[in-house]
C-alpha cells in the first residue's frame, strides 16, 4: 500500500483513540553487495526492505511501536502497543512531538551518478581488486574478506504537527582484508572505502593499500612493556574517538553515566584538541539535515582548543538543562527509541604531517589499529585497555612490526596528553574523523 | 505465515536461471524492550520484524536476497532478481515439500506477548531496589529487559518444509558506582530460550546483587599489572573465551576456505587431555538453544575437541559443498536480513577432576578473573584478546586484592595447548555473539580453567 497514504491514515486513528500527538517514521532502503573468492563471486546479496514506527503522546507520556507488516491490518497493532506502551512509562517524557525548525540545510547525501552505475560494473571492480591483491606479492596467502557494498536509504517523517521531512542516502563501501604469511608468521592487514564516487575508486590503489598495510605487519619484533609516547594513526585515533562519544551525550550526564557532568565551559583536554560535530562534511559519506526528532542540524563546536563548549543535547535533555536542543536527536531506525548521539564528529586537523609527527619520537610507538573497543572501553570511568596492532619507532622511524600488544590508559586523561594533532584528517565510514596524533604516554603490554 | 503454493512457486522462480538449491526463509517476529534508569520505566518500545530471505546455490556460489514486500508478485520479483545473478542456464529441480513435524524441545511456560507490560516492569523494579539497597555507592543502575517470539517457516527445494518458534527472554543488569571521583560498573545479563516464567524465577538477589558488588569492588581496586601470568578463569560466562579463541576457529566460515589456524587438523591434538569443547544447541531452554537451526536442520551436541583431539567443526549447508562434508545443525542468522552461516549455539568445556580451591590454593602468583567482560578474534590468525570484568591478583595460592583494567591478550591455538586445570564445576552464561550473519544469542560455558601464561595488559606496568 502507498506508503505516504498509510502514514496519513495511522495519523489519523491515532488521534482518534486518544494520541494528543504522534509521528510516525518510515525508512525504506536497498542494498547489493558481494564478495569474492579466488576470482569467482563467493555471495551475491540483494534487499529491498521498510518498516515503519509510531510516536505518540498518550495520557501525557510518549508511547512507541514499529512493523514492517506494512498493512492496514497492522494499525491496530500499532496504536495498541504504543498505548501501552506509553502507559507503562513511570514519568512523562517532557516532550512533545517537534513543529518545525526554521530553516533547514539543503546538502545532498544522494549521487544519481552512483545510482547509475550498474551491478556487472562493480563486480568487475571488486574481481579486478581481489586479482590485483592476490598478484601484488608471493607472501600474499589469501583475502579473507573481499566485499564490496552498495545502499540506499530513504527516510520520510510527518507528524500531526503537520511536519513533514524526508531525505535520501546513498554510498558505496569497499572491505578488504588481506591474509600474509612469511615463515611461521602469519598476519592480516585491512583497507575500508566509503565514498559516493564510484569513478574516484582505483583499483591498482586499493589493492596497493590492503597489500602493503597486512605486509608492513610482518617482521615483528617484541618490545619491553612500558609507557611509550604513541603516534594514534588516523583511523585507530577515529575509532577510539568513536567509543568515547557516549561521555559527550547529556542524556548519560543527567544520568550520573558520564564524567562529563557539569563540566561545560571548563578544560577537559589539551589546548591542541578541537572536537567538531559537522553533518555537511564534503569527506564524511553519512550526514543528514535533520535529526531524529526533526530537528535542523548544524555544523558547531564540541570541545575548543581544550574546553567543553556543549553537551549534545536532544529535545529532551536540552530542556532539563534549560538550552537549546543542539539536533543530536538519534533515531537509529524505526525501531528504535529517540537517544543522543552525534551525527560526524571528527578531530579538527592541525599542522604537522603524519612523517613528521613520527620524526618527532625517539622511542615510542606507532598504534594503527584496535581491537576489543566493545569490550575493553568503559565510558564511564573512561579506562581503556585494548588489543592493538602497530610499530616500533626509533629515532624518528619506524623500526619494525611489534607483536600483538595492548594499550591502556583514560580517555580523560588521554585528552589531556594530546600534545601534537597531524594534518591528514580522515573519516571512518560511520562517520567519525581524525588526524593522527601524538600522545604523551600510554602504558603498552607486548604478547 | 504464507501460503504453499506460493512458497512453491518462490523456490521454483530461484532455480529459474540454472541454480541446484533454492530455500526461503520466513520470519514473523515479536519483540518488546523496556529500560528502567534512575528508578524509573524511562523507555518501551514493541514491534514486529517481518521478512522473506530467498537463497540460491549454484555450485559454490550462493545468492541471497531479502525483503518486506511479502506480496506474491513481490517474492517472486525477488526470487528473479537474486537467480539472475546465475549464469547456468537450465533449471534446476524442485521436489515436493514434505511438511515436517518438528517436535519442540524447549517448553514455554508463559508467552511473554501475553504478558503484561507492568508484570515486566515490576520484575525490574525489584532488581532495581536490590542493587541500590547493596551500597550506598550505587548511583545509577540501568536496567534493560527484552523479550522475543520468533516464527520461521523454512522451506526449500530438496522438499524441506519446516515451522518453528523461538521465544527468548533477558534481562540485562548494569549498575554503576561512584565515590565521587572515580566511576566503575558491574554487569549481569542473565537470558533463556524460554518464556516470562523465567524472568520471574530469576534469582534476582543474586543477579543484581553481583552487578552491584561488582561495581563497588572495582571502585576500590588497584591498576591491573601487566605482564605474563598464570591465568585461573571461573566458571560460566569465562567460557567466552574459548568461545573466542577456539570456538569461531571451528566455524565452517573461517575452515572451509583455511582461515582458520584449525583447519585440515581433524584427528590432531590441539589441546591437553583434560581439554574436551562441545557445542549443544538441544540443551532444554539454554539461551543458545534452538530445536531447528535457521536451514530447518535439528540442532544435536557436536564434539568439537574430545580429550585435547580436534573431533569436528561447525558447518553449514553452504561451507558443507566447499568441505565435502555434511551440515551439523548450526547454521544460524539474527534474522531475515542475513544470509546464514555456521555459528555457535552453547558452546562449553566439560567439566573436570579439580575442587576450584585447589586450582587457587595452588596457585603462587597470578591473576584470577571471576568475571570477564566481551571479546575479540581474528579467525585468520587466531589472536584474541579480552576485557576481565572483575579481576584480583592470587598471591600465595590466595585471592590477594582487586585489580581493573585488565586485559587478556593471545593466540588460541596456543592459549588450548597451556590449559593446565579445568575444574569440575561447569556452568553457562548468556552473551551476543557478532559475526557473518549478524548477532546471535549464544551461551558460553566452562567449569573453572587455568591456563598457565596469558599476556595481561593493564595500566601498572611490570
Amino acid at each position: 500500500m502507498d506508503i505516504i497514504e498509510f502514514q496519513e491514515q495511522l495519523l489519523v486513528e491515532a488521534n482518534a483513540s486518544g494520541f494528543k500527538e504522534a509521528e510516525v517514521y518510515y525508512e525504506r532502503s536497498e542494498s547489493f553487495r558481494c564478495t569474492i573468492f579466488e576470482g569467482e563471486i563467493d555471495s551475491y546479496e540483494t534487499s529491498e526492505e521498510g518498516g515503519l514506527g509510531l510516536r505518540g503522546m498518550y495520557d501525557g507520556k510518549m508511547g512507541y511501536a514499529y512493523t514492517e507488516k506494512i498493512e492496514k491490518e497492522s494499525i491496530p497493532f500499532l496504536i495498541d502497543s504504543a498505548k501501552a506502551n506509553a502507559a507503562v512509562l513511570d514519568e512523562d517524557d517532557g516532550t512533545t512531538i517537534f513543529e518545525e525548525s526554521q530553516t533547514y540545510a539543503d546538502q545532498s547525501f544522494y549521487s544519481d551518478t552512483l545510482a547509475n552505475v550498474e551491478i556487472p560494473e562493480k563486480i568487475d571492480l571488486i574481481t579486478a581488486i581481489e586479482k590485483k591483491v592476490r598478484e601484488y606479492d608471493p607472501r600474499i596467502v589469501t583475502l579473507d574478506y573481499c566485499m564490496l557494498q552498495n545502499f540506499t536509504a530513504e527516510r520520510i517523517m510527518a507528524n500531526s504537527k503537520k511536519l513533514s521531512l524526508n531525505e535520501k542516502i546513498n554510498g558505496l563501501i569497499i572491505y578488504i582484508s588481506v591474509v600474509v604469511k612469511d615463515g611461521e608468521e602469519m598476519k592480516t592487514g585491512s583497507c575500508i572505502k566509503m565514498t559516493r564516487d564510484f569513478a574516484s575508486l582505483d583499483a591498482d590503489e586499493i589493492a596497493k593499500e590492503a597489500a602493503e598495510e597486512a605486509l608492513s605487519n610482518l617482521g615483528e619484533q617484541s618490545i619491553p612493556a612500558g609507557k611509550y609516547p604513541v603516534i594514534m594513526r588516523y583511523d585507530a585515533s577515529a575509532s577510539l574517538l568513536a567509543a568515547f562519544t557516549p561521555i559527550f551525550s547529556a542524556e548519560n550526564t543527567q544520568k550520573d553515566q558520564s564524567k562529563l557532568k557539569g563540566k561545560v565551559g571548563e578544560e577537559i583536554a589539551a589546548a591542541a584538541f578541537t572536537l567538531l560535530d559537522d553533518p555537511f562534511h564534503p569527506e564524511a559519506v553519512v550526514g543528514s539535515n535533520f535529526d531524529g526528532e526533526g530537528v535542523a542540524t548544524k555544523k558547531q563546536e564540541v570541545i575548543s582548543k581544550g574546553t567543553l563548549k556543549t553537551l549534545l543535547h536532544n529535545r529532551k535533555t536540552a530542556q532539563k538543562e534549560g538550552v537549546e536542543t543542539t539536533g543530536h536527536a538519534h533515531k537509529a531506525s524505526y525501531k528504535s527509541t529517540l537517544t543522543v548521539a552525534p551525527q560526524n564528529m571528527y578531530i579538527a586537523p592541525g599542522e604537522k604531517s603524519d612523517a613528521d609527527l613520527i620524526a618527532s619520537i625517539k622511542d615510542g610507538v606507532l598504534i594503527t589499529d584496535l581491537s576489543g573497543l566493545h569490550s575493553g572501553a568503559s565510558t564511564i570511568s573512561g579506562d581503556f585497555s585494548l588489543a592493538a596492532t602497530g610499530f616500533h619507532i626509533k629515532d624518528g622511524q619506524i623500526a619494525s612490526s611489534v607483536k600483538q600488544m595492548t594499550i591502556a590508559g583514560n580517555f580523560f586523561d588521554y585528552m589531556k596528553d594530546i600534545e601534537e594533532v597531524g594534518s591528514e584528517l580522515h573519516f571512518l565510514p560511520g562517520g567519525y574523523g581524525s588526524p593522527s596524533l601524538r600522545v604523551k604516554e600510554l602504558s603498552v603490554t607486548v604478547d | 505465515m504464507i501460503k504453499q503454493s506460493i512458497i512453491e512457486n518462490v523456490l521454483e522462480a530461484a532455480l529459474s536461471t540454472g541454480g541446484d538449491f533454492s530455500e526461503v526463509f520466513i520470519e514473523d517476529k515479536y519483540v518488546n524492550t523496556m529500560e528502567l534508569q534512575s528508578g524509573k520505566i524511562e523507555k518501551s518500545i514493541s514491534g514486529r520484524d517481518f521478512g522473506i530471505g530467498i537463497r540460491i546455490f549454484s555450485g559454490l556460489q550462493s545468492i541471497y536476497t531479502y525483503t518486506t514486500d511479502f506480496s506474491e508478485e513481490g517474492l517472486l520479483l525477488a526470487a528473479k532478481r537474486a537467480a539472475l545473478a546465475i549464469k547456468g542456464g537450465g533449471h534446476g529441480t524442485i521436489h515436493t515439500l514434505q511438511k515436517e513435524v518438528c517436535t519442540p524441545i524447549h517448553q514455554i511456560a508463559q508467552l511473554p506477548r501475553t504478558v503484561e507490560h507492568a508484570r515486566k516492569a515490576a520484575v525490574m523494579k525489584t532488581a532495581n531496589d536490590i542493587a541500590r539497597k547493596y551500597d550506598e555507592r550505587i548511583r545509577q543502575v540501568a536496567l534493560r529487559y527484552i523479550d522475543e517470539e520468533q516464527h520461521v517457516l523454512i522451506a526449500n527445494s530438496e522438499g524441506k518444509f519446516v515451522e518453528d518458534t523461538r521465544v527468548y527472554s533477558r534481562l540485562a543488569i548494569q549498575a554503576t558506582a561512584s565515590d565521587g571521583h572515580e566511576m566503575q560498573t558491574g554487569f549481569y545479563g542473565p537470558g533463556a530460550h524460554a518464556g516470562f516464567e523465567f524472568i520471574e524465577n530469576l534469582d534476582l538477589d543474586h543477579y543484581a546483587g553481583e552487578a552491584a558488588r561488582i561495581a563497588v569492588t572495582m571502585l576500590g581496586a588497584d591498576e591491573c599489572p601487566s605482564g605474563k601470568f598464570p591465568v585461573i578463569i571461573d566458571n560460566e560466562f569465562g567460557g567466552v573465551i574459548f568461545h573466542e579463541a577456539c570456538g569461531h576457529g571451528l566455524e565452517a566460515t573461517a575452515v572451509a576456505k583455511n582461515n582458520s589456524v584449525f583447519a585440515n587438523r581433524i584427528g590432531e591434538k590441539v589441546a591437553p587431555d583434560i581439554v574436551t569443547y562441545i557445542d549443544d544447541g538441544t540443551l532444554p531452554n539454554e539461551w543458545g538453544s534452538l530445536t531447528v537451526d535457521d536451514e530447518g536442520e535439528k540442532t544435536r551436541k557436536n564434539v568439537l575437541i574430545e580429550n585435547g583431539i580436534l573431533k569436528g567443526y561447525l558447518v553449514d549447508k553452504f561451507n558443507a559443498r566447499r568441505m565435502n562434508t555434511e551440515a551439523t545443525g548450526s547454521s544460524r542468522r539474527e534474522s531475515y536480513r542475513f544470509n546464514p552461516t555456521s555459528r555457535m549455539t552453547n558452546t562449553f568445556i566439560t567439566p573436570g577432576e579439580s575442587k576450584p580451591e585447589d586450582i587457587i590454593a595452588s596457585t603462587e602468583h597470578g591473576i584470577y578473573a571471576k568475571y570477564m567482560g566481551g571479546g575479540q578474534v581474528n579467525p585468520a590468525t587466531g589472536d584474541y584478546n579480552f576485557a576481565v570484568a572483575e579481576a584480583y591478583l592470587v598471591k600465595d595460592g590466595k585471592i590477594d586484592r582487586p585489580v581493573r583494567g585488565a586485559t587478556l591478550i593471545g593466540n588460541g591455538a596456543k592459549t588450548l595447548q597451556l590449559v593446565d586445570r579445568v575444574g569440575n564445576n561447569l556452568a553457562h552464561g548468556a552473551g551476543m555473539c557478532g559475526s557473518l550473519s549478524g548477532s546471535l544469542p549464544v551461551n558460553v560455558g566452562q567449569p573453572m580453567i587455568r591456563v598457565s601464561e596469558i599476556t595481561v595488559g593493564g595500566t601498572k606496568g611490570e
